[in-house]
């Protein structure tokens, strides 16, 4: 007992205090930006990127009638931020930055090029009705206290490792009100995490109708967005909005604790 | 050492041996016909101390018309791996099971059975592996004229699980969502009161298809496919595939100090890993001190590799030839520092829970698993070693600059919790002194990577590696164009999954998360 009372004196309180102080950290990989004044169109990251994130904006030009690059983009849905773009572009115009705090409300705002959503199933239209009219009212049931489900379906586990990490000593997830619950019934919030597997797609679906409205549904790394790595394979979907309606993306391969931290909070607009 | 192997092997099986090849230095193939597998199988698993450690098809219609198979033992004294190789032009022809005999190989015949529709006479336990009760039939998706985009249609078709008869037996099913936050999987637990009689784990929840995904893929892509595989095992999975490209790409010299770092990221992820799962343990016991100190240990290291590499999970670290940047220049001290914080920690810690009787009265006795049962099943890793099979990859076939370091097996002989988390906290230690001694004898400059832009099509070799759970076995076959052809994964989950299932037997049921947790085995490893 002695002991144990020593190691609690010698680290005290280990949690880091974030959202309150940013975390400034050169180490860390977020998003890749592209600088537009020496990026010349060769398009060798489109070549090489292994998760199909680089997308070139392609324009017909009238009089010619060729078709043109004019710019190339970063879909940061699908990215999964090797860095290779920045290590292979011969302009050395891409540069990842520290920033890791990406997620975002709609699909839309995390790509240049459109979302291509194959055919939607949804467990029952009503729901995303109800939901839809009841999201103002979400922040005043849920802005004090907030219980989360996870479900895997089908991810490689990073993602799993980094919302088990929420519960560590230094990111303690419970200091917001924010706790994980063993059943969807008890559930406000679903944090989903891969690009739903074939067998995996009926147990989502459930899970998600056992979870009482008004509900919220994150989408927890770049398979969860877009299908990352995984997408168009003969046994996953192309990302969990192909099954249920989603409220928030949290790009990242995998996103580490505080980009997830960051997106649960943006979803209850505490940030 | 091999060419005894080969000459003893050529006296023996003279008739049935159509070929025998030797590639890559340490690998044996052998092409034989089908009819004489179980003659073959049985002698190379019975006067040869070996292991069956992977089994896989391989659909070679685009190259000589048969499919093929290769039965993969690995003969650790003499660092060698044996192939045996068959042929069959048509799937329905139906090959012998050799499971009866070598009980590892079930598993695999089961997974070629749903993959390729290629029949397997006699198997012991023939239901469907892979696919769940949505899969229609006749849909092999590994066959070469499977599109890897095309999802067939939902079908609902029964699948059984072993009933267990008798008075008071109940089944508990549970998962695939589980209470917290794990992998999804679903276990049926045959039970009378609380000891489990039998369990069976139906998996392959988290089924991808990756080994269909990296086909007609540039190398370079699968690299990344590679080291998703599964989450925590980034690295070791990434570099069983390097090493086999590498063999492939004929690169034979690697840089000294690339191969040093990979030795030290190797070891780093071990760290990390073990950290995490005796804090699971001590979590499944109910010592929460204990386990966010192990925890809060295991951040340390995270933050490591983010500061060493950018990623927390030593991603984008491997490239064939080498590591990507010169991670490790400059950054020795701190990493030295944090391993000595590290030791002084963990030893403390370690000497906390040991002298909790509480504590060990949990751990000790739980999920036992039988020597014969774990040689049988082939378990891996600290699995295996809890059990006192002498298999390291690091060992049998240094990889990397294990060649220079030595690494000290850790055996333990009980086979219970307690030993699977001795073997675990003993090699902490050792990956501490891996380290140290890697930054002190690695070259202190010269380049990290040599480059393949090209490899010959149709090639073919292994890449094994030790993760932090156990031996990774990658197999890969290079096709045109500098695409892969196959790429044939065994994580040691697949291994070590069925270990789990007899190693609960006999124990209660609130005992089954803390047997689960002493073998941490990865779903995305093993579904794929």
């Amino acid at each position: 007992m002695y002991t144990i009372i020593k190691k609690f004196i010698k680290y005290g309180v280990v949690t880091v205090d974030y959202p309150k102080k940013p975390i400034i950290n050169p180490n860390i990989i977020g998003k890749p930006v592209i600088d537009k004044e020496k990026c010349n169109n060769c398009c060798v990251c489109i070549d090489n990127c292994p998760s199909s994130a680089m997308k070139a904006r392609k324009e017909m030009k009238n009089k010619t009638k060729k078709e043109q690059i004019t710019s190339i983009h970063i879909n940061i849905d699908e990215c999964i931020f090797c860095s290779l773009c920045a290590d292979i572009c011969p302009q050395k115009a891409v540069t990842m930055t520290n920033n890791f705090e990406m997620a975002e409300k709609e699909r839309e705002q995390l790509r240049l090029s459109a979302p291509i959503i194959e055919d939607k199933i949804l467990p029952n239209d009503d729901y995303e009705l109800i939901g839809k009219r009841l999201k103002e009212n979400i922040n005043k049931y849920f802005g004090r206290s907030l219980q989360i489900r996870e479900v895997d379906a089908g991810s490689c586990n990073g993602c799993d490792n980094e919302i088990n990490a929420l519960n560590g000593p230094y990111n303690d997830l419970e200091r917001f009100g924010v706790s994980f619950v063993a059943s969807p019934r008890h559930a406000d919030m679903l944090l989903v995490t891969g690009p739903v597997s074939r067998n995996m797609e009926l147990a989502l679906i459930k899970t998600y109708n056992a979870t009482p409205d008004p509900k919220l549904v994150v989408a927890v790394g770049a398979c969860a967005c877009s299908g990352g790595m995984f997408k168009d394979s003969y046994s996953t979907k192309n990302g969990i909005d192909c099954i249920v309606p989603v409220d928030i993306y949290i790009p990242g391969c995998p996103p580490r604790p505080q980009a997830i931290i960051y997106g649960i909070l943006k979803a209850i607009e505490r940030i | 050492m091999i060419e005894k192997i080969i000459e003893m092997l050529s006296k023996n099986l003279f008739i049935e041996i159509k070929s025998l090849n030797r590639l890559n230095d340490n690998e044996i193939y052998i092409e034989i016909l089908h009819n004489n597998l179980n003659k073959v199988c049985n002698f190379i698993y019975h006067s040869i101390d070996c292991s069956l450690i992977s089994l896989f098809a391989n659909d070679e219609r685009d190259i000589d018309g048969n499919f093929a198979i290769y039965y993969t033992f690995s003969i650790k004294k003499a660092a060698t791996i044996v192939v045996i190789k068959t042929k069959i032009k048509d799937p329905l022809t139906g090959i012998p099971s050799v499971s009866a005999d070598i009980p590892a190989a079930s598993l695999y015949e089961r997974e070629i059975r749903d993959m390729y529709g290629i029949y397997f006479e006699g198997m012991p336990d023939d239901r469907e592996l892979v696919f769940h009760e949505n899969w229609p039939e006749k849909s092999f998706p590994l066959r070469k004229d499977f599109s890897s985009s095309e999802r067939p249609p939902f079908v609902d078709r029964k699948q059984d699980f072993v009933k267990i008869g008798g008075t008071g037996v109940f089944e508990i099913p549970v998962g695939p969502v589980h209470a917290g936050i794990i992998e999804p999987g679903h276990f049926r637990f045959s039970v009378a009161g609380e000891p489990i009689i039998n369990l069976e784990a139906k998996l392959y929840y988290v089924h991808k298809g990756i080994e269909k995904l990296s086909e007609n893929q540039s190398f370079k892509k699968v690299l990344f496919i590679s080291e998703r595989i599964s989450g925590d095992e980034s690295f070791s999975n990434s570099l069983a595939y390097c090493l086999a490209i590498e063999k492939i790409g004929s690169l034979i010299n690697i840089p000294e100090r690339a191969n040093f770092s990979r030795t030290i990221f190797c070891e780093l992820e071990r760290i990390y890993n073990h950290l995490g799962d005796i804090s699971g343990i001590c979590v499944d016991v109910g010592f929460g001190f204990a386990s966010s100190q192990f925890a809060m240990m295991r951040r340390w290291f995270q933050m490591l590799n983010e500061t060493l590499t950018g990623s927390r999970f030593l991603r984008s670290v491997n490239i064939p030839g080498g590591i990507r940047k010169d991670f490790i220049k400059s950054k020795e001290s701190l990493i030295i520092s944090e391993v000595n914080k590290l030791e002084k920690e963990f030893n403390e810690t370690v000497a906390i829970i040991k002298n909790n009787s509480l504590f060990i009265d949990r751990v000790e006795n739980t999920g036992v698993v039988k020597l014969l049962t774990a040689s049988d099943l082939n378990a891996v890793g600290p699995a295996g070693r809890a059990n006192g099979i002498e298999g390291d990859v690091r060992v049998n076939f240094p990889y990397a600059a294990y060649k220079h370091i030595k690494a000290n097996l850790i055996i333990h002989g009980n086979g219970d919790v307690n030993c699977r988390m001795n073997v675990k906290i003993e090699e902490v230690i050792e990956s501490i002194r891996i380290i140290k001694e890697a930054l002190e004898i690695m070259p202190v400059d010269g380049s990290i990577n040599e480059s393949i832009e090209n490899i010959e099509p149709y090639k073919y070799a292994f890449g094994l590696t030790e993760s932090p759970r156990g031996e990774n076995c990658h197999w890969v076959m290079s096709g045109e164009k500098n695409t892969i052809f196959r790429y044939k994964i065994r994580t040691p989950s697949f291994c070590n999954w069925p270990v789990l299932c007899h190693a609960v037997r006999g124990n209660i049921i609130p005992d089954f998360p803390l047997i689960n947790k002493s073998f941490n085995l990865s779903y995305s490893g093993n579904d794929l």
